[in-house]
């Protein structure tokens, strides 16, 4: 993630592409083996189209290595704790899908039994397989997961919600969900997040009086977790209607959908859609009768894309789009590149403040909790290389320093580079210190980073994970040689053991460890999700003629007002201009205060 | 200067503010002048002060020293605030490294009346003394260790001369590290004329070195208004030489010509501009539709920011304290007030040294920042009463004013790091109830009827400039900055630049980087065809989108 925007950006829109395209052929080889992926894989593709995935965290190679050699039971437990969850079985497995699967489906792998085996079948598949529907690659929209898993998703009930006849305490019927029972512990949940969601809470209050988004009738499609929750709350305070499905078959938590559904939200979404299922729910969001929507908030761009597709009419009467994800972003400027946009979409991926909190806080604090959920390894004093100087570069950086470890640093970018040297970092050639290192840590959004010749030189015991993007930064492929043997030790560690007893331990897998070892936090969803509510607003409420038919930034201003909600989090009192020093800077006192080019 | 608050604000205030700042730069100058040498008598200091011009001359008297400190001082802000505009911080401060050792001015007559020649028997240049050239080669030579990233330029470069024809004009500080910069011009295949764009700043002893190697140089430290503007004009009119490059720090030299010599400036090839005066000078003219040469802004470029910002605050704040106070920062509570780049350098360097930090913000974005690095966001007035040092880095002015002053502990240090004199708002300590005490050079103790001391570093001026010095290493970024503009304008195909104002490309940014990296023995990383097919980057860059924030 992290990188994986910052890769996204540099690559540039139209070469975003590329690397995808290749990131899976690159892959299938490896994987194809396994099950019935290729199918699976080709589906989506066809349908989904384009885009794609970056954000995948696509496992390579899975189809051996876990598979084969998966000693799946020990692996499940920690799995689980890493949840945060007690119930390990299903859920362990469930959770841990979303979790690196993310983006992941596997339709048709859906069985129960097995759990262990399943969750390694269904993740590969899962991977490979949902990756044109889900698309989304900024941090915080992928990865909302991970602070809960459904855990009263026991899925003994095997009727589709398609057939199912569920109706809420009011009698509306206006939704699909798993099910509707489910709701008082989804209302826990909900709760839950709202205590670290003290902006949203904070702009209910604020906004309520006034309610900006009165009349406002919003579509959206987003990954549906306790913290979104929080968010259609908010916007239903402020006045809006919402209707919602989810950006991801996978990541819909069960009892929270069921507990909007119950305070009278139209929402169509289940965990473990199958593909048909996904856009049916789109559709049912967006086709009613007497309803119009007049704004979208989209993850992904899947439903900006069905409705541009099937309901151009409807489209032409947007007012707004506000989009999360690099790839939506992507989609977007596309389609206004091509002329074809007819109304105006606000990213709001870029905002400052949201990629601030999804690369170099984030990251920052993941990078030591993936690595000591997973190893256990202490940091004073190791030898640690860190691969890229970029926003997450610089966090990883900052949070081994104080952690006691020896930092080096490679770069491409000599200004990046010479940041490292002015914050007190070796930079050096990766071959250079190749044979000294205990940890190696990829954060460039490149590809092939670490090559096998490096790791075929590494220390006995070296630690090799990825913080960047995808699974492309460490040639994991080129390990699954025969000589080699993989053992799993826990789950989402490898050890690679060369034929003289040397072992590597591969993290998992070399998909990124902030998302499959560590959770995010909801402080950061709350950025992200107060970044989304405060463009609708913006969106809804701009006067004639200030967005045309483009794709627009957050304004400034806005950014800062997402800021400034978060800050009573941290108790800080921020200090007002003076009339007269507000004067003589030449700003008004409300902000915004810096010019777009500032680079904070 | 270390413009904590962002460009704009600052061309904002420039636009409103002009003669303002202007009398900030004098007024850096001369606490400059103290800084250089911080081990200056207070006899030593007035008498570098009454070198100055002043419009009051009949206080110029030796006696009562510090009385007649504050005299000088002012009216100096006063009166030469017309002449130096340039407020970045690495333009301004070249000083630091050397004092004109050599310049006792016992020799009372103006080069301008004196007939000098170099021993080539070349007259063309207008010096204090010639005699001083092999002063002035040392420290050309010691500017050149510090510098290494001009000198592997040079032999980058020396093959091609991609400057060969350039005839460059420039009115810069005139120093050893700008002298590195001229000879490097020149080994590129530019010849050039040079004039100093502040009349204080000049090192005599460089500027004839300089003039010895063939350089024509105009300038010498201390000279009149009148003298300013006869050395700019002697630099661009020469019979048979015409500049077609203009290389300029606050824009006296671009407004000269573009007066004077229309016909001249409209055959340059380009203008490079350093400061932030000089490139809002620009701009202006820009809007107004009178520029007709392309300009380039370096002011702005990420590696000159990030150098005078945040990497040489990070530095200065601890050692301005250090040598004017001695203070021990372990445990001491501090407030830092606003977290620009200036700050943000501030506060790493002290919770470094196990400072307890406090921040005031009043931009949410940064306060934020603040938050997650681990700092209490705090409004002023709520730690007033327990802070140990106060440090000012807003660009804002009364940030601190007197009704704080009045409530903090005995014993507590204010300074300013940001911007001139006007976060502090030092005026209103001269009431008749407080005594002030000058302990040291900068140092003032300001003390209540009650007998609580203010430790007062620099009187509300800019620490960093005042007692703290620049290192070469940060000159060194500006001035390959400036060279590699030189060479891109000159350079550039017809039609890559219009009659417009432009910021350096990012490929020369990186560059500018990448020749810096020897002196940290650091060792890029290089993509593989690979690897820059599947980044859709070039493998010699530019790396990132314009808009990447670093």
């Amino acid at each position: 993630m992290s990188v994986q925007v910052v890769a996204a950006k540099m690559a540039e829109v139209e070469l975003k592409d590329v690397p995808t395209g290749k990131d899976l052929p690159a892959e299938s080889p490896v994987t194809p083996t396994s099950e019935g992926k290729n199918i699976a894989r080709n589906d989506p593709r066809e349908a989904g189209s384009s885009a794609a995935s970056p954000t995948a965290e696509p496992s390579s190679k899975p189809g051996e290595g876990s598979l084969g050699l998966l000693t799946p039971n020990p692996a499940k437990m920690p799995q689980a704790s890493a949840m945060k969850r007690s119930d390990p079985q299903q859920n362990g497995g469930e959770a841990f899908i979303n979790r690196d699967g993310t983006v992941a489906e596997a339709p048709r792998m859906k069985k129960i039994q097995f759990a262990d085996q399943k969750q390694e079948f269904n993740k590969r598949p899962s991977k490979i397989g949902r990756r044109s529907l889900s698309r989304s690659i900024s941090q915080s929209s992928t990865d909302s997961y991970s602070s809960a898993a459904s855990y009263t998703d026991s899925s003994d009930d095997e009727t589709s919600p398609r057939d199912k006849q569920q109706k809420n305490s009011k009698g509306n019927g206006d939704f699909c969900i798993k099910n509707i029972k489910q709701a008082d512990f989804g209302r826990r949940e909900i709760e839950i997040a709202e205590q670290e969601m003290p902006a949203l809470m904070a702009l209910r209050k604020r906004a309520q009086g006034e309610k900006p988004l009165a009349g406002a009738k919003v579509v959206g499609c987003t990954h549906i977790t306790a913290q979104t929750a929080v968010l259609m709350e908010t916007l239903s305070a402020l006045g809006a209607q919402c209707r919602w499905a989810a950006c991801n078959i996978y990541s819909t938590q069960n009892e929270v959908a069921a507990a909007l559904a119950e305070g009278g939200f139209s929402v169509f979404a289940w965990k473990g859609e199958s593909e048909d299922d996904f856009w049916w729910c789109i559709d049912r969001c967006v086709n009613v009768e007497g309803w119009q929507p007049n704004m979208i908030l989209d993850d992904g761009g899947d439903l900006t894309h069905w409705i541009y597709k099937k309901y151009p009419n409807m489209f032409k009467k947007i007012k707004g789009i506000v989009e999360e994800s690099v790839t939506g972003v992507h989609r977007l400027y596309q389609l206004s590149k091509a002329g074809k946009l007819c109304v105006p979409a606000m990213n709001v991926n870029d905002s400052v403040t949201k990629q601030k909190f999804d690369n170099l806080y984030c990251c920052r604090e993941s990078i030591l909790d993936g690595l000591k959920r997973t190893t256990d390894v202490m940091f004073g004093g190791k030898q640690v290389v860190v691969c890229g100087y970029g926003e997450v570069g610089k966090g990883c950086c900052a949070a081994l320093k104080a952690m006691g470890s020896i930092v080096y640093v490679t770069e491409i970018d000599p200004i990046c580079a010479l940041q490292a040297c002015m914050d007190g970092f070796r930079l050096v050639k990766l071959n250079e210190v190749m044979r000294q290192v205990d940890i190696v840590i990829t954060c460039t959004g490149n590809k092939n980073v670490v090559v096998r010749e490096n790791l075929d030189r590494m220390k006995n015991g070296c630690i090799v994970c990825n913080m960047g993007h995808s699974n492309t930064e460490i040639d994991v492929a080129s390990l699954r040689t025969p000589e080699l043997t993989w053992e799993r030790v826990r789950s989402q560690v490898d050890h690679v053991i060369w034929p003289d007893g040397k072992r590597i331990v591969l993290l998992a897998e070399g998909r990124l460890l902030n998302l499959s070892c560590s959770t995010v936090p909801t402080f950061v969803l709350s950025i992200t999700a107060t970044t989304q509510a405060l463009a609708l607003i913006e969106l809804y409420n701009a006067p004639e003629g200030r967005y045309k038919q483009d794709v627009y930034l957050l304004p400034k201003k806005m950014d800062e007002y997402v800021a400034s909600l978060h800050l009573p989090t941290f108790d800080a009192h921020l200090t007002e201009l003076t009339d007269e020093q507000a004067k003589y800077l030449g700003l008004n006192k409300n902000g915004p205060f810096k010019p777009n080019y500032y680079r904070y």
